[in-house]
């Protein structure tokens, strides 16, 4: 008897966190802080920072100039499809497609891009860091669409400031009230064609062009405890893995922050399946682990439990956690859970040459781009689909490669080739996409994963209020380019799936009504008090502004009010 | 078939004999052992390479081993049907040189390589302005695989073009004087 006690408390902790993503490291971080002893659980393998394989190779270190083999495709066809993601230098941050399988309903794509690791998709990702709007938040009330949301921008404001100051955000205050301005660190240079780009925009337009706003040091980030992070070294392999920790990612900002408290459990390989309810209790114990290793199954147990798995990650996670009183997934009293699957619609835009500025040009590879905030469907403006769309995008001069289409060879283009080519100047949208029941995710209990677990399937598209603003997202990029004397513009709209922005969210989303939503205003589980979800997956909208700094406002708010809940015994 | 009777047709006269016979140069060198090529076939497009790419105060295609990875590339991420399209294209180009210059490529002398490559070059970067959407003809997806291979080697991007491994700062507006060559990347 004594034995099982103690091997019991050995697997008790405060806290449970399940992913190491951007919002399971800012847990982690958060619970600790606070005291709590906390299991951190990470479904793939261990990293640790700085120690990222490919991160300080030089291009010709890698075989076929990093261009995937077709053995890769094979592999990881279906992480491929963004064009970007699978290379020599990067292609082991993405999960293996035949070991990880999910189905599509027949004739629509779902891309769904990840990678099981620790610090996930924080490794990867695009680091553009914007503030939603108080017109965010306030347009499905507004406009009847789906559910209000139950926070309202002067309620999260102060925790996009809080996490601003530990995540180092650098970027240009703008004062616009469609994107409100962060804390920032100094911005990033606009480039030459850039410049005329935001000086027309603005003339022409009343619209503004903006740096990105990115989440890289890029100068004295107050804190820096960790003494992990270093200033950004403009060489724009981010994805690679930053060894000077320029760039937030769990590895080396927020999981090196908890692991400091001397709170943290951190448990790679263990794949978590299922939460424990317990219906006498009324609250979910724990969570049933599979060691992706030893294939054992293996159970933890905490007082609360954030899960962080990513959108469709804890979505799968509730949806698999069965009982009498949730016989369709845990906290599902709604039937919401795994629908209003939303995501950023891109790849359409427009880009063309500039004649002028021959004689300028730029030093050191900037891992970021132009930012054009949002300017439909805002004051007089008025469309005929609801919300809207900003723009990234960016001008450089030529290089090499476009010698391939030019008359010259041999020593003539060796000697034209030290010159830069043309200037070209490129935008791409990433417009809104409206919460809708029709696109949902469930459980596929035929089709299973390499470990025997259950898989997802994707039933998803985009609809008539996207398709329509889908067409002045291309409209649009030609014309502001056109108007700044731009040349030889062509557009581009490339059909995608759900999901290729990488921005997927809204399967678990929150609102004021148990009745519609699964979780309430502090990503607490309405029928299950002791379970948080803090990922995507919480969204009951989904702006058109990248999401993460918001999923990071909103783990640390709901970490807080967590831990006043146990404090006062109410979970 | 085309191609069959092209490897026969180099084993039945022989490399030294058509040499002989053609007052040509020799056979060059291969700086490499090809996997996916013949013998025969990496001849001609290392040559090509070194045509698009020629050696001068800095090294050439094959110096900073470009066929080894035309070979490579071609063999371990090319589709089936690329690489078809890539032998078929390579077989008519052979074929022309015999029919137009007398000689398969290889042997031909510098003069009339560049003569019979700026036609096909040419032809190729005409039919590439005005169908951007087909596929590349043959000696741009030569001349493209050698692009791409000599300028992400380190010769081309470091001595060639100019490469910063760590820049340690970006400067958005700055005279092309003062910052020199075109980056490599």
């Amino acid at each position: 008897m004594n034995l099982n006690i103690d091997a019991e408390n050995e697997l008790t902790y405060d806290a449970i966190v399940v992913g190491t993503g951007i919002s399971g490291g800012w847990a982690a971080k958060e619970l600790t802080e606070k005291g709590l002893k906390t299991l951190v659980l990470e479904r793939g393998r261990n990293v640790e920072h700085p120690n990222y394989p490919t991160a300080t190779k030089d291009i010709w270190e890698f075989e076929n100039a990093d261009r995937p083999t077709q053995e890769d495709l094979k592999q990881q066809g279906v992480q491929n499809r963004t064009g970007y993601t699978i290379r020599q230098s990067t292609k082991h941050w993405f999960v293996n497609d035949l070991e990880n399988p999910y189905t599509e309903k027949e004739g629509k794509r779902f891309d769904w891009m990840r990678g099981y690791h620790v610090g996930g998709r924080s490794i990867m990702w695009g680091r553009q860091s914007y503030r939603w709007s108080p017109m965010d938040f306030e347009a499905n009330a507004k406009e009847g669409v789906a559910i209000p949301w139950p926070v309202s921008y002067n309620e999260i404001a102060p925790w996009y400031e809080y996490v601003e100051k530990f995540v180092g955000i650098s970027g240009q205050p703008e004062n616009l009230p469609q994107l409100p301005d962060s804390v920032f660190l100094p911005p990033m240079e606009l480039n030459c064609v850039e410049k005329e780009l935001k000086k027309s925009m603005m003339d022409k337009f009343g619209r503004m062009l903006t740096i990105g706003r990115v989440a890289h040091i890029t100068g004295p980030l107050s804190h820096n405890e960790s003494g992990q992070r270093g200033n950004c070294q403009y060489r724009n392999l981010c994805s690679r893995g930053c060894p000077y920790g320029a760039y937030f990612s769990s590895n080396s900002s927020t999981l090196p922050a908890a692991a400091k408290t001397g709170n943290m459990t951190l448990r790679p390989n263990s794949i978590v399946h299922e939460l424990i309810y317990d219906e006498k209790l009324g609250k979910a114990t724990g969570v049933k682990v599979l060691d992706a290793e030893t294939g054992e199954q293996l159970e933890f147990y905490a007082k609360v439990i954030f899960l962080c798995a990513s959108t469709m990650g804890s979505t799968y996670i509730l949806m698999n956690s069965k009982s009498s009183r949730f016989p369709n997934g845990l906290g599902n009293d709604s039937g919401e859970l795994g629908h209003n699957i939303m995501d950023h619609q891109l790849g359409v835009g427009a880009g063309g040459e500039y004649d002028g500025f021959d004689d300028m040009y730029y030093a050191g590879r900037r891992a970021n781009g132009v930012y054009i905030p949002r300017y439909r469907n805002i004051g007089k403006d008025k469309r005929d689909y609801l919300r809207g769309f900003g723009y990234q995008g960016g001008a450089s001069r030529q290089g090499w490669s476009r010698m391939v289409a030019e008359a010259s060879f041999g020593v003539g283009l060796k000697e034209a080739v030290t010159r830069p080519g043309k200037w070209t100047m490129g935008i791409m949208g990433f417009g809104e996409v409206l919460p809708d029941h029709r696109n949902f995710v469930e459980m596929n209990y035929d089709k299973k994963d390499k470990y025997g677990l259950p898989t997802l399937s994707f039933d998803t598209e985009f609809h008539e209020n996207e398709l329509n603003m889908r067409k002045d997202m291309k409209a649009d990029a030609a014309e502001m380019l056109e108007a700044a004397g731009i040349k030889n513009i062509y557009t581009f709209d490339n059909p995608t799936g759900l999901g290729l922005g990488i921005h997927e969210m809204g399967t678990a989303r929150m609102g004021k009504d148990p009745k519609t939503s699964v979780l309430n205003k502090y990503n607490q589980v309405h029928a299950c008090k002791n379970v948080f979800v803090t990922d995507g997956s919480f969204m009951t909208s989904a702006s058109c502004v990248n999401p993460s700094l918001t999923y990071m406002a909103f783990t640390a708010r709901a970490v807080d009010y967590a831990v006043q809940e146990l404090k006062k015994q109410n979970i | 078939m085309q191609r069959t009777a092209l490897v026969l047709g180099y084993a039945i006269s022989g490399p030294a004999l058509m040499g002989i016979m053609n007052g040509c140069k020799a056979a060059p060198e291969l700086t490499y052992t090809p996997s996916f090529f013949t013998k025969e076939q990496a001849e001609t497009v290392s040559e090509l390479a070194q045509l698009i790419i020629p050696k001068t105060d800095t090294p050439g295609a094959k110096e900073a081993g470009v066929p080894g990875f035309i070979d490579q590339i071609l063999q371990e991420c090319f589709t089936t049907e690329d690489q078809q399209r890539f032998m078929t294209g390579l077989t008519e180009f052979e074929a022309d040189m015999k029919a137009s210059f007398g000689d398969t490529f290889v042997y031909l002398d510098a003069e009339k390589q560049t003569q019979a490559f700026q036609k096909h070059h040419d032809a190729a970067v005409e039919a590439a302005r005005a169908k951007p959407s087909e596929p590349k003809p043959f000696v741009l997806m030569v001349k493209e695989l050698t692009l791409l291979g000599f300028f992400t080697s380190e010769p081309g991007a470091t001595q060639v073009l100019q490469y910063e491994a760590v820049p340690g700062r970006y400067t958005g507006c700055a005279p092309l004087a003062e910052v020199g060559k075109a980056w490599a990347s």
